[in-house]
């Protein structure tokens, strides 16, 4: 047995665990009791570690598709492979044909070779991740307002907190260790307050819950904004000292009162009124924030909303206090960092700046694009277009997690060519024509970046089983196949060495420094050789915080007499992304039927639905089947499913209606139809249910 | 030390034997001298390769060849399994485990009363107290959903021409005899009554006959209750089929309802409701 | 190894020397494991070579995981099906040594003995280990052994040797036949001092800091007279996030699932698994019944099973130790501690 500390590779909470190793396998995990991050504890995903990366099921052998199928092939051929068909494609169709969508699970160095790949070697900006649909708007609208788009102050604030407000975030479900952390804080006397539609764990256990109508958060934020001013109950001193914009934004809400704001959300008045007055009155508010805010039309404006009300009450640069985006996976702060955005290089240097251009162009040999990059999305709609040849997806699973899936199952059928690297057989990696086997977290060395861009080492514990590779292996490998050389590297710390070389954000970091601080916040530079555990406490990146006029917006499809309920999604405490690793464990799997949907028991009841009987669900988009769970989590006229179950893909039903800003389309908002299936009736999967409609499964 | 690995058991073949429910007939492939000892109510682990091993019990306790029979509901991944395989597959056996049903009985008249599928584990009592040397007077009250969920068709057969036996369904029937079996405990234990009860169905539906029971006069020391739990081991280490500081894989599946009471009394199950219908089964 | 006939065991006293000394001896042909810190704020048990020159450091805090994995392994094959036959695996079970227990995990071995007395696994991993206790001169931060009668001093018949530190330098009692047999090498002298005295001692100052323990007799008390309302485990409920962090780091839990594995030969293999009680789908039967589908029930049942008299009388101990995991690990702040305060204030019920 021995025990070899490494970071958690679900959410981006970034816990601390020890990989405990018998003979060449992990058999289990333990939490490290001086992490300061988790604090000795996990949540079920965490202490699942094992069966999540248990070697049965893996990809051991690079596969290669034929008319009959996929079959294994040696490394050497899947990468000749690879390397011709985007040599043809780049024939074809030029840089712009060409792109690779990141992974923000995988490791910075994993992602930073893929970026470099695509710049380097494909010579295109067309790289991107999974960030687009979760927290683009988070990075678009805190860079507006304050010029940087992470997380302000670190998970400890909470600690030092004597307000909570959460908003649009499960914590105790979806990122347990900060809501574990947050039910300590109530313990010791702060406050919570929780802003969702659905009744979560933590809005029972708040002393207020606003249970707001699903995607009215710039309507109840801007009406906090009008009772703030309107009773001078704004931060002046801050306001004068750090904000610009404030009469602009005062005359915007002015004229929105209470009553209106009640109107708009269903919040009573009362309770907007408590609740401005406690958040401009605490001393320190820890304002978080996850997908409730970010994955709608309006998400770029409804972050900038929030900042606006953290601005006003001057709750950010101080202990405690700050606007904190809660990211979701374990790395997807990383990956962003890593320069996996169409437009940005590492540490967010501008893609479009000539100087960045040739600082690269000179460190890696070769001269760089100048072409601005499609986002993932963009990729996708190009390949419909016929537009997009060839693309590497590296660990997402897009078909099951991307809103609207036939749009995505289409984009990369349309493709010439798809390269996935996967550590399984995912939906996605079943339309790949070459898939190629990658290291799990467990298998290599290499760095994760959580949500409050901390920057902590993982290790290697076990080999990876049969040949797989770890990611920056198969990009060095491919690279040098297509003739570029500068991407071998004897090991991960060789990549974060030239990483951190390149990108002023991350200079003063190294392993051994990472190693002796449980890892380090960036900006970690010169000026801040400890890291940067707290943003903005004398400034902001943009200099003053912007105060922006943010509108409500509506949802793009609202209920109507066709689709007569609104639709939202959401996570389980049990399960992470696609299910992919989760649903591995027996544990995990048992918790929950294969798929699921939260109904309030006065909707069950007008449609004569009893407690995990089969429903149909439509929407203009697709129609699914599932079982219904009754529960008064749920307001009446709102149902939500979890998006982990490919059997009930709800990103079916979703819209794909976006954010101008941020490209995020609006998962957490659609209308639907429900209909009971007979009693007694098992719904289909989503799989039994294309068979019958003939499309074949995938 | 326990016994956790399977020995293998072939399954022979199966009829239907009610809604969703087949009547199977399965070997041993190597029979052992422990297996000719099953006590009606006692259970087997059957497993499917692949899907797992759940318990069910027996209705005809094995023979010499091994040979014994199983009625079994499709509900779930291994029974959904089960039911897609043919004559002559591989399946796993561990057993038999856990209490039967009380065999020697000093009385003479006994009632058992069955919901749904939980006259299954009755069945092997039934025909075994049918050759006992000494005859008892034994009524059977059956109740299911519908005619078609009736199972153990067979059996009931032929227990008809021997014995007392009540059929009450939910839907359809007779009208005297439509409802739930709890009906017709008044019109029973008018005729005669019963000096022990043997019950087996869903929970809520065995507790509410047992109060029935022993509010009309039975010692509750002479109900008897078979109970339905998770199961994995079955040798009672597990975990999963606790009731209180009891499991119901060694301690049960068979109990005494004053016991049973008690431990309701000490677990954490014992405030919760639930309907009084037969069941699925 | 600590076979039944030991738990009557006369214990013996010698002066040691040098714990170092005694740990490179006993790791002699056997894997020794003790507690090491992994710098990243892990503790872990850690093999170590007999010429490991790391000095001994009697740790106060017990390690966030006791010796259960040892003997009763988080992920286990049990049997193998070929496509015809099962095939039963044998347990490996090299010859180890635990090297610094607490007596709190020492008292959840032996209980756990009891539990797996017919369990082959267990039983082939537990006979080839050989266990060294340590005495406690003072409390853990969350410790209450001497409130369940677990500690701080080694309890008879769960070691087969204990260091007994002093002021003036370690004792080692020899406390079964497998424990002198392995020292008798040594030839320690016997000592001379008045180690019972210095037990009781130890005792007394981790009493002291340990408390009365009102609040646990009160929990007690009011869960075996189930006078804990359906309303306060529910209100508990709902502080559990279904971790399984308890039940993993319990070194008494015991709950364990089955896990069929396909192997690349085709074949299956089946694996035992630690489960935890408070999933809800612990109990779900395969019909979507559920004796226990509230959370609440999942919690009392956990605690039942820790602090009910049925138990105590089988196993004649508590099947809690005392050693205060769950509250480090309970994301929910529902750790013993707690859950005991809650359901034995008279007004919560």
């Amino acid at each position: 047995m021995r025990v070899v500390p490494s970071i958690c590779t679900f959410c981006g909470v970034g816990c601390g665990i020890g990989l405990r190793v018998e003979g060449a396998r992990v058999v289990g995990v333990e939490p490290q009791p001086g992490h300061p991050v988790s604090q000795g504890q996990l949540c079920s995903k965490g202490w699942s570690t094992s069966f999540a990366i248990d070697t049965a099921g893996r990809l051991t052998r690079p596969l290669i598709r034929e008319a009959a199928g996929l079959r294994p092939a040696s490394w050497d051929e899947a990468l000749q492979r690879v390397a011709g068909a985007f040599r043809e494609a780049l024939a074809e169709g030029g840089p712009g044909a060409v792109g690779v969508i990141s992974c923000a699970r995988a490791t910075n160095e994993d992602n930073y070779a893929a970026q470099k790949f695509a710049r380097a070697v494909l010579g295109s900006n067309n790289v991107d991740h999974c960030a687009r649909i979760c927290h683009s708007p988070s990075v678009a609208g805190l860079t507006l307002t304050l010029g940087s788009g992470a997380m302000t102050g670190s998970i400890a604030d909470i600690d030092s907190a004597d307000l909570i407000l959460l908003i649009g975030a499960d914590a105790s479900e979806n990122h347990a260790m900060i809501g574990a952390r947050i039910l300590r804080a109530q313990a010791r006397g702060a406050r919570l307050v929780v802003v969702d539609p659905r009744r979560t764990r933590l809005a029972r256990l708040a002393e207020q819950h606003i249970q707001l109508k699903l995607g009215s958060n710039i309507a109840l934020l801007n009406g906090l904004l009008q009772i703030i001013f309107a009773n001078g109950w704004e931060n002046r001193a801050f306001l004068d000292a750090r904000c610009e914009n404030v009469e602009v934004l005062r005359q915007h809400v002015a004229g929105l009162t209470p009553e209106l704001t009640s109107a708009q959300t269903g919040v009573p008045v009362a309770e907007l009124e408590r609740l401005a007055y406690t958040v401009s009155h605490a001393k320190a508010a820890f304002i978080a924030y996850g997908m409730g805010i970010t994955q709608f039309q309006s998400g770029t404006n409804n972050v900038v909303a929030v900042s606006n009300l953290a601005l006003v009450c001057g709750q950010v640069g101080r202990p405690g206090a700050g606007i904190n985006p809660l990211r979701g996976q374990n790395n997807v702060q990383g990956a962003c960092d890593m320069g996996c955005l169409p437009n940005v290089y590492p540490g967010y240097q501008p893609a479009d700046s000539s100087e960045v251009q040739a600082k690269f162009a000179q460190a890696w040999g070769v001269p760089m694009p100048q072409a601005p990059g499609l986002t993932s999305l963009g990729m996708t709609t190009a390949a419909l277009a016929g537009d997009f040849k060839a693309l590497m997806i590296m660990g997402e699973e897009p078909v099951l997690t991307d809103p609207d899936q036939h749009h995505v199952e289409h984009a990369l059928r349309a493709l010439d060519f798809l390269v996935v690297v996967e550590l399984t057989m995912t939906e996605t990696a079943k339309l790949a024509d070459v898939v190629l086997p990658a290291a799990s977290f467990a298998e290599k060395d290499g760095t994760f970046t959580n949500c409050e861009r901390r920057v902590q080492r993982i290790r290697r514990a076990v080999n990876p089983p049969g040949e797989a590779w770890t990611d920056w292996q198969i990009l060095g490998a491919l690279a040098a196949r297509m003739g570029y050389l500068g991407m071998i590297w004897a090991d991960a710390e060789a990549i974060f060495d030239e990483m951190a070389a390149l990108t002023p954000l991350f200079s003063a970091m190294s392993y051994p420094a990472l190693d002796a601080h449980h890892g380090l916040h960036w900006p970690c530079d010169a000026a801040h050789p400890q890291g940067s555990p707290r943003l903005h406490a004398q400034s902001f990146p943009r200099g003053r915080g912007r105060l922006l006029p943010v509108s409500q917006v509506d949802p793009d499809e609202c209920p109507d007499a066709d689709y007569p309920f609104f639709f939202t999604t959401q996570r389980l405490h049990f399960h992470y992304g696609g299910g992919s690793m989760t649903r591995k464990s027996p544990l995990l799997e048992r918790e929950t039927p294969a798929g699921l949907l939260f109904i309030h028991p006065q909707d069950a009841a007008d449609l004569h639905l009893h407690d995990g009987q089969g429903v149909r669900l439509r929407s203009r988009r697709g129609s699914l089947e599932t079982c219904a769970q009754i529960t008064d989590d749920m307001p009446p006229g709102t149902l939500s499913m979890p998006y982990h179950f490919r059997e009930a893909p709800c990103n079916i039903l979703t819209n794909s209606a976006q954010d101008p800003q941020s490209k995020m389309p609006e998962l957490k908002a659609c209308a639907v139809a429900i209909e009971p299936l007979p009693p007694g009736v098992a719904p289909r999967s989503a799989d039994e249910l294309n068979k019958e409609a003939g499309y074949g499964s995938f | 030390m326990l016994e956790l690995t399977p020995r293998a058991l072939r399954l022979l073949d199966f009829y239907a034997d009610g809604q969703d429910s087949r009547h199977f007939r399965l070997r041993i492939d190597a029979p052992q001298p422990g297996d000719l000892a099953v006590i009606p109510g006692q259970f087997f682990m059957l497993g499917v390769p692949g899907f797992g091993e759940a318990p069910f019990t027996y209705v005809s306790p094995p023979d010499e060849g091994g040979e014994f029979s199983a009625l079994i509901r499709s509900s779930g991944r291994l029974t959904a399994r089960l039911f897609e395989l043919e004559s002559g597959a591989s399946l796993g056996y561990r057993g038999p485990f856990g209490k039967g049903w009380p065999l020697l009985l000093g009385a003479r008249r006994v009632l058992v009363v069955a919901g749904g599928c939980g006259l299954a584990p009755l069945a092997g009592w039934i025909e075994e107290a049918l050759h006992h040397a000494a005859p008892l007077q034994l009524r059977v009250l059956y109740g299911a959903r519908s005619a078609p969920a009736q199972v153990l068709g067979r059996e009931r057969e032929r227990w008809r021409q021997v014995l007392p036996l009540i059929e009450t369904l939910e839907h359809g029937g007779p009208e005297a005899l439509r409802g739930s079996p709890l009906a017709q405990l008044d019109r029973l234990f008018a005729e005669e009554q019963p000096q022990v009860v043997l019950c087996c169905g869903p929970e809520a539906f065995m507790l509410a006959i047992a109060k029935t029971c022993v509010r009309r006069g039975v010692a509750a020391d002479n109900v008897w209750l078979s109970v339905e739990r998770r199961m994995h081991c079955a040798v009672g280490l597990c975990g999963h089929c606790y009731i209180a500081d009891s499991y119901a894989c060694v301690d049960g599946p068979t109990y005494r309802y004053d016991h049973y009471l008690q431990l309701l009394a000490h677990g954490n199950t014992g405030h919760a409701g639930g309907e009084l219908g037969v069941g699925p089964c | 190894m600590v076979p039944s006939e030991s738990r009557h065991f006369d214990l013996t006293c010698c002066e040691l020397d040098s714990v170092e000394r005694l740990r490179a001896h006993l790791a002699g042909g056997r894997t020794l494991y003790e507690v090491r810190e992994d710098g990243q704020g892990g503790r872990h048990w850690q093999a170590l070579t007999a010429d490991d020159p790391t000095p001994f450091v009697a740790q106060t805090e017990p390690p966030p995981f006791a010796a259960k994995a040892f003997f009763f392994a988080e992920r286990e094959a049990v049997f193998r099906f070929d496509g015809e036959r099962f095939v039963a695996i044998e347990p490996t079970a090299p010859a180890q040594v635990l090297f610094g227990l607490h007596a709190c995990d020492l008292a959840a071995v032996a209980y756990q003995d009891q539990f797996f007395a017919a369990d082959a696994h267990y039983q082939a991993r537990r006979a080839a280990a050989l266990l060294v206790g340590l005495d406690c001169r003072h409390s853990c931060s969350q410790g209450f052994c001497t409130l369940v009668d677990s500690g701080p001093e080694v309890r008879a018949g769960t070691a087969d040797l204990i260091l007994l530190p002093t002021e003036a330098g370690w004792l080692l009692l020899i406390a079964s036949v497998a424990g002198a047999a392995a020292v008798a090498d040594l030839a320690l002298p016997a000592a001379s001092r008045d180690w019972p005295a210095q037990r009781v001692a130890h005792r007394q100052q981790v009493a002291s800091e340990q408390g009365d323990g009102q609040w646990l007799q009160d929990g007690i008390a009011a869960i075996n007279a189930a006078k804990v309302s359906a309303a306060t485990w529910e209100s508990l409920g709902l502080r559990c996030l279904v971790c399984s962090g308890c039940t993993t780091v319990c070194p008494t839990c015991s709950c364990f699932a089955p896990l069929e594995r396909k192997l690349p030969d085709g074949s299956i293999e089946q694996e035992r698994v630690w489960d935890s009680c408070l999933y809800e789908g612990f109990q779900k039967e395969a019909s979507g019944h559920n004796p226990s589908a509230l959370a609440g029930q999942r919690v009392q049942r956990f605690w039942q099973h820790k602090f009910g008299e049925g138990f105590r009388q089988t196993f004649g101990r508590y099947g809690c130790v005392g050693c205060g995991r769950c509250d480090h690990v309970c994301p929910g702040g529902i750790g013993v501690h707690a859950v005991m305060r809650k359901v034995g204030k008279p007004c919560s019920n």
